[in-house]
């Protein structure tokens, strides 16, 4: 792809709002991306807060700090948070950011609903921290102990929170389909002159893939929750068996959103590391069409697998057998994704700055992740796994490099571009490995705790899993102090250094490194011509 | 909430009637990918039965 003539208007700051009516009304892609990371930013360190109540209170066998009821709220918290609130958001950012830069357009396709989209999301934190805080308030009920799958019967049981909490997902929820609408209808439509969809950037292919899969599952989670609201209220049995309901048609609605979830936080990621691996590989991504096709087939078999997180619910034979052997298939696209991304490292000129740290620790540590997972699958296995520690160590590890990681990747790819500063990076080194080292620090001893018999949501355990457990909080300790050092290197790079070049890395392709760094408030309002 | 004319009638037009196309997708699974209306038409017709 070679651009052959950059008619770009780079001079239009005149309009650019300022003061607050600049964040709150903006219409402005920048602006708003901005604004999404900052809050993804914030939610980080309060999912993260929780996180280190939890390693603290399993920093010993015995009740230290939290009682079980309080524990398990902020074993929900730190999941809705991090999920809704850190990932998902940063997603979006880098999206909104990068997209119509790297397409060729001036801006989002909606860009109202862009404002829309970004500010339900500071009401739905608001819903979402008071259904933590109101049990703390006289009448205000009890914990919401379910954990971030909210399984009922309990979760009909639990006091009001519970309404904060749904009515939070349901906001969540009409923020991401927005989101989702604006992104692909940018992406279809948006596109520079001479475009194709096959020769559209790899980032902008695995948002157009998670759109789609927001679009088809987030609705039916907003169902699902709907349902419990009105079993809550209402005097419907949806969920109860007394009434002629199923406890597990919940769980059934919950995984059909929950599983293809996974891929809605690890797509992004694969995206970023499909820029972030060429770039400092100085070649091209190996096998484009290849990684389009397995996106699409991770995509489709990965909204047909949900029930392998029920296993031990009792389905038949047949049921298991189709969930375990489809759940096992994703992993030959995902690891054909993988594979690209080493041989586009094969033979290239690598080179080891802060972004491409991350994308190895990703291509070792996601692997890694995923192989825990196919064990998983495998029913037998799971009967033995299911519910233990093991599964939280899985998952931390899919989620953290496969999701977390990358995006941590792309901020430091983009950073220079989005401020026009280089970051120290030194800095990024140092964290980069205090992050990677807390880590498994943190997560791998978690796997012989969970293969020792160890369950995950319960306050208290065993004194025999107690030297795996102080290692682990150790480690939490380690990477969760880490994050502040991500916070200081970005005020920092906000604040100055080294300016960036147009083109801030040597390897770098693509339309959004034509533009200057920082680029300019309104950029691509003629729109680049592409052979 | 100023916006810049960058999209032209057209352009504009064939963008809300996408995002109307995917409003509508989004909502048709809301409604019919699970039995809530189906269930609460059950329940509605139990308890009117007498």
């Amino acid at each position: 792809m070679t651009t052959t003539t950059l008619n770009h208007d780079e001079a239009h700051h005149h309009d650019m709002p300022t003061g607050w009516r600049r964040w709150l009304f903006s219409t402005n892609h920048k602006d708003i991306g901005t604004l999404y990371l900052l809050f993804a930013l914030t939610m980080l360190f309060l999912g993260g807060a929780s996180a280190m109540l939890i390693r603290l209170e399993l920093f010993q066998p015995g009740i230290q700090l939290l009682d079980p009821d309080l524990y398990n709220n902020l074993v929900t918290n730190h999941a809705l948070i991090m999920i809704f609130g850190a990932v998902m958001p940063a997603a979006a950012g880098l999206a909104n950011w990068m997209i119509p830069m790297m397409i060729g357009a001036p801006d989002m396709a909606l860009p109202r609903m862009n404002n829309l989209s970004f500010w339900i999301l500071p009401a739905a934190a608001t819903m979402l921290i008071l259904s933590f805080i109101v049990p703390f308030f006289p009448g205000g009920g009890t914990q919401i102990n379910t954990g971030w799958t909210l399984y009922p019967p309990l979760s009909v049981q639990v006091g009001m929170s519970m309404d904060f909490l749904i009515f939070a997902i349901h906001l969540l929820g009409i923020s991401s389909v927005l989101a989702s609408i604006n992104i692909i209808v940018t992406l279809l439509n948006m596109r520079a002159p001479g475009m194709t969809l096959m020769t559209m950037p790899m980032f902008c292919w695995t948002w157009l893939v998670t759109a789609f899969l927001l679009i088809l599952v987030v609705p039916v989670l907003a169902g699902g929750v709907t349902m419990l609201l009105f079993d809550r209220h209402f005097g419907t049995s949806f969920f109860d068996a007394a009434g002629g309901g199923d406890p597990v048609l919940f769980q059934h609605l919950f995984w059909f959103f929950g599983h293809p979830e996974v891929y809605i936080l690890l797509l992004p990621s694969i995206g970023v590391l499909s820029h972030v691996i060429p770039a400092f590989s100085r070649k091209p991504l190996f096998g484009y069409k290849s990684m389009v096709g397995a996106m699409l087939t991770v995509a489709t078999i990965g909204m047909v697998v949900w029930a392998h997180h029920q296993y031990t619910i009792g389905m038949s034979l047949g049921a298991v057998t189709y969930f375990m052997i489809g759940t096992i298939l994703i992993s030959i696209p995902v690891g054909l994704m993988i594979f690209n991304f080493i041989a586009t490292m094969w033979r290239g000129a690598m080179t080891f700055e802060t972004p491409m740290l991350f994308a190895v620790a990703i291509v070792l540590m996601f692997t890694f992740g995923g192989l825990s997972g196919v064990m998983l699958a495998v029913v037998p296995a799971d009967m033995q796994y299911h519910d233990s520690m093991f599964v939280v160590a899985h998952f931390h590890y899919v989620l953290m490099p496969g999701a977390v990681f990358g995006l941590f990747a792309g901020v430091f790819y983009w950073l220079p571009k989005w401020t026009g500063h280089m970051y120290d990076e030194t800095l990024g080194k140092i964290f980069f490995w205090t992050n990677v080292i807390g880590f498994n620090i943190t997560f791998f001893p978690q796997h012989f705790l969970g293969l020792a018999g160890m369950p995950r949501r319960i306050v208290d355990y065993n004194m025999m899993f107690t030297e795996f457990n102080v290692i682990s909080s150790i480690g939490a300790i380690i990477f969760g102090l880490s994050h502040l050092l991500l916070l200081y290197i970005v005020i920092k790079t906000i604040r100055g250094g080294k300016k960036a070049e147009s083109r801030a890395w040597e390897g770098a392709k693509g339309l959004e490194w034509e533009l200057d760094s920082p680029p300019a408030f309104h950029t691509w309002t003629v729109a680049p011509q592409i052979k | 909430m100023r916006i810049p004319r960058y999209q032209t009638p057209e352009l504009r037009n064939k963008n809300v009637r996408l995002a109307w196309v995917l409003g509508g997708m989004a909502i048709f699974f809301l409604v019919t990918s699970f039995p809530f209306w189906t269930g609460l038409f059950r329940i509605v017709g139990t308890q009117a039965m007498p």
